[in-house]
């Protein structure tokens, strides 16, 4: 402690001896791609994208005309800017799906049950797949007529959907694909997370009398809440962020535009309409709504997570 | 010891990462603070024009892997045609080529020459981003203008206001007609003789065909027809979604624009000649046809090889049917183009280069020869592409489509398609008979007259932020 104090008085008062300058300037270098690579590719991006959101730019001549906030004004007034905003948020239904189904797995895998690496592999194998290969393989799967998943339905009910053509069946139809792709990932992260919690917390709870599902609920849950809070995050911005499988599954948005997710509707802003400075100005107002969510997300977890004594 | 060295290994790594984003320097250069509208000058083709190397030129197109051989092979001729120009091929998805095409002219290294969309050719045009080929076509070595058909070249003329007049900025890579065609196995077990370009059918006709030629139930259900052209349905009962004059007006409420509308959907709604909407989202039309299992389909010559290839029975092209309120049948005919970019440090190598793919007489044999396309040469399509063995037997059929019934699509010709495809969104409504044809048009009107409207204002802030 007093080391530390010495320390850091050294450093307000003299200035930096010859060795830390070293480690210091040894440091930035360490970090210095990162920081460019971070600098060229979102940074400098970024600032460009809200720049040309103030003007009528259109990639393909070089002339920006300032038009001040009138893309903002226009989003507002945009019809299929707000339908793209509800099927965005509807894509966040998987979150709470497959979070729930990866901390079941991951218990299972955590209590050792028989053939778990093998189940592991398969569980993982959906998201280093490639999603543009899985995407056609889930066309098949929910052909209204020949798919597996209506002919299994049909068992059932008399007129399964028609996954492909109706926007609702098909927002469905993503929602329990990402779920399914997701599972595997995530569950890594709890396995972990279950792995680095000490037996001896459940050691004390037995002879405390603690039975299972106490024991899960008291010493499991709380202590694997960090790890939910970081995928609940990183799954929300991800789920915001859906594309591809609206670009696969209804690649002109579908009916009404009843599939688009606002990042399909700036990438067709963009390129297919050549509206670059309003395809940015979407992209600023979705931008800061991810932050003001995120930044929410962090004020509440304060509440809830545990992040030890 | 170990310290130096590892400060070493970083300041190298340091050095590269900043030679790294000197290589994308040019990338970054124009989208961040380049205004001028000066032609840009690739670094990589002005390093060549001025030393003895061969000339380089890149050219960018998509395809299938069939079009992407074909292409390599005539690049290869090409190149030994012209020994002193060396090309480069890139090829991208097709889906994303304008995505690609866009992000390149907007960081300054747009290709020498590019396929160039009929739809976006206006665009492109507008902004100043393709080489004015008037006077090349005119003067060129590679072909003779008059032996190609007017309308293909008229397609890529573009007046700064207006499509088909003007000044020339693509040449025809390939053209397609969009016949109807048809299963004549299931024509002669139903008794059904086909129309001839003398004798042509009504819708009339064509429906009671269609009637005819549904037969079976559930799996061996055969369908009279597939979805019906609604652009030839329209158009041929003399309707139209846009005035033609200025092409600022919808007119989707005009009685006989309903009516064609209403009888497409009817088909399938009320005479249950074409498959119902479940059916055809499990398996196309097009599909359908190819097992045998539907009749009548519209489809493209692009089809011509997948036919050849997978349909085990004899079929045949015909013109599609007459209105029979007006006695006239048009459709739409479509064609990709070949631009050259207006910043090109080689013009002519790359106008010779996109002559030379289009016109060139082996490429238009091997094109036609392989089903890719029909010739676009009049003195080949009229003379050995007639006897050529393989369907359809009808060839004159899409010659005189060609000449006499085919139109450049109206959504081709406005700045954007938004209005179109807005359209074309809940149209499943009216064939799925949730709404009739004349409750979708009146509902969807104004919002189609809005986007056509932003169609225009965005051609005019184009033309005057490039000029």
């Amino acid at each position: 402690m007093d080391c530390m104090n010495a320390r850091s008085k050294d450093k307000k008062g003299k200035g930096k001896s010859k060795l830390e300058r070293r480690e210091g300037l040894a440091g930035l270098l360490f970090v210095s791609p990162t920081i460019i690579y971070f600098i060229v590719f979102f940074l400098l991006p970024l600032v460009v994208c809200v720049y040309a959101s103030f003007t009528n730019w259109n990639i393909l001549s070089p002339n920006r005309i300032f038009v001040g906030t009138l893309n903002y004004e226009k989003l507002f007034m945009d019809p299929k800017f707000w339908k793209a905003l509800k099927n965005t948020l509807f894509m966040l239904i998987p979150i709470p799906i497959y979070i729930t189904f990866a901390l079941l797995f991951a218990y299972a895998c955590h209590k050792n049950i028989l053939g778990q690496k093998v189940f592991r592999a398969i569980y993982y194998l959906p998201y280093i797949s490639s999603i543009v290969a899985l995407t056609l393989i889930w066309m098949w799967l929910f052909n209204s007529q020949y798919g597996l998943v209506n002919s299994f339905l049909s068992l059932f009910v008399d007129n399964p959907p028609s996954w492909l053509s109706d926007p609702f069946w098909t927002k469905w139809m993503i929602v329990i694909m990402i779920s399914w792709k997701l599972i595997g990932f995530t569950s890594i992260y709890y396995i972990a997370a279950l792995k680095s919690i000490p037996k001896s917390y459940y050691e004390a709870a037995q002879i405390d009398g603690a039975g299972p599902r106490q024991q899960f609920f008291k010493i499991t849950l709380p202590l694997i809440t960090p790890t939910t809070f970081y995928l609940l995050v990183i799954g929300m911005i991800g789920s915001l962020q859906t594309f591809v499988e609206v670009q696969m599954f209804a690649p002109d948005g579908g009916r009404g535009y009843g599939v688009g997710t606002i990042v399909f509707y700036i990438w067709q802003k963009a390129f297919s309409s050549s509206q670059m400075g309003y395809a940015c100005a979407i992209a600023t107002v979705f931008g800061l709504f991810i932050l003001v969510v995120t930044v929410v997300q962090f004020t509440v977890s304060r509440k809830w997570v545990f992040e030890g004594d | 010891m170990k310290k130096k060295i590892i400060i070493v290994i970083m300041c190298l790594t340091f050095a590269l990462s900043v030679l790294g984003l000197a290589g994308c320097r040019q990338t970054m250069e124009p989208s961040t603070s380049d205004t001028s509208i000066e032609p840009k000058v690739t670094e990589e083709s002005a390093e060549t024009t001025g030393t003895e190397e061969k000339i380089k030129i890149t050219f960018m197109g998509w395809g299938t892997d069939a079009e992407i051989a074909t292409f390599k092979e005539m690049l290869a001729q090409y190149e030994t045609k012209y020994p002193d120009v060396e090309v480069e091929y890139i090829v991208v998805a097709d889906n994303e080529f304008d995505t690609k095409l866009q992000t390149m002219i907007g960081a300054g290294q747009c290709p020498d020459a590019f396929y160039s969309h009929i739809d976006r050719m206006m665009k492109y045009a507008v902004t100043g981003n393709l080489y004015d080929l008037t006077d090349y076509v005119e003067n060129n070595e590679i072909f003779d203008p008059d032996n190609v058909w007017e309308c293909l070249i008229n397609l890529y003329r573009f007046d700064g206001n207006m499509q088909g007049s003007g000044s020339i900025y693509a040449l025809p890579k390939d053209v397609s007609v969009f016949p109807v065609f048809y299963n004549v196995d299931l024509f002669k077990a139903a008794g059904v003789t086909p129309p001839t370009i003398d004798n042509p059918w009504d819708w009339n006709d064509y429906l009671e065909a269609a009637k005819k030629l549904t037969t079976g139930e559930g799996d061996n259900k055969i369908y009279g027809t597939g979805a019906y052209s609604l652009e030839s349905a329209v158009w041929s009962n003399g309707a139209e979604w846009v005035d033609q004059e200025t092409l600022t007006k919808v007119q989707i409420d005009d009685p006989a624009f309903i009516q064609a509308l209403q009888w497409c959907a009817d088909l399938r709604l009320v005479h249950g000649v074409a498959p119902t909407a479940s059916e055809t989202e499990s398996l196309s039309d097009y599909d359908r046809f190819k097992q045998g299992k539907l009749a009548m389909v519209g489809a493209g010559t692009w089809s011509l090889a997948d036919f050849w290839a997978n349909c085990d029975f004899e079929w045949d092209v015909m013109n599609w049917p007459v209105s029979p309120n007006t006695g006239k049948s048009e459709i739409w005919f479509g064609s990709a183009g070949l631009s050259v970019s207006s910043t090109t440090a080689n013009p002519e190598a790359a106008c010779n280069l996109i002559a030379y793919l289009s016109f060139n007489e082996d490429a238009q044999r091997t094109a036609y020869t392989m089903g890719q396309a029909i010739p676009m040469l009049k003195d080949m399509a009229y003379g050995e592409y007639m006897n050529f063995e393989k369907p359809p037997a009808s060839k004159e059929v899409l010659f005189d489509i060609l000449e006499n019934h085919a139109r450049l699509a109206t959504q081709s010709r406005t700045f954007n398609q938004e209005w179109f495809n807005e359209f074309y969104s809940n149209i499943d409504a009216v064939f799925n008979g949730e709404m009739t044809a004349q409750q979708y048009c009146e509902s969807i009107k104004d919002t189609i007259q809005q986007l056509l409207d932003d169609s225009n204002a965005q051609k005019a802030e184009y033309s005057k932020s490039s000029n």
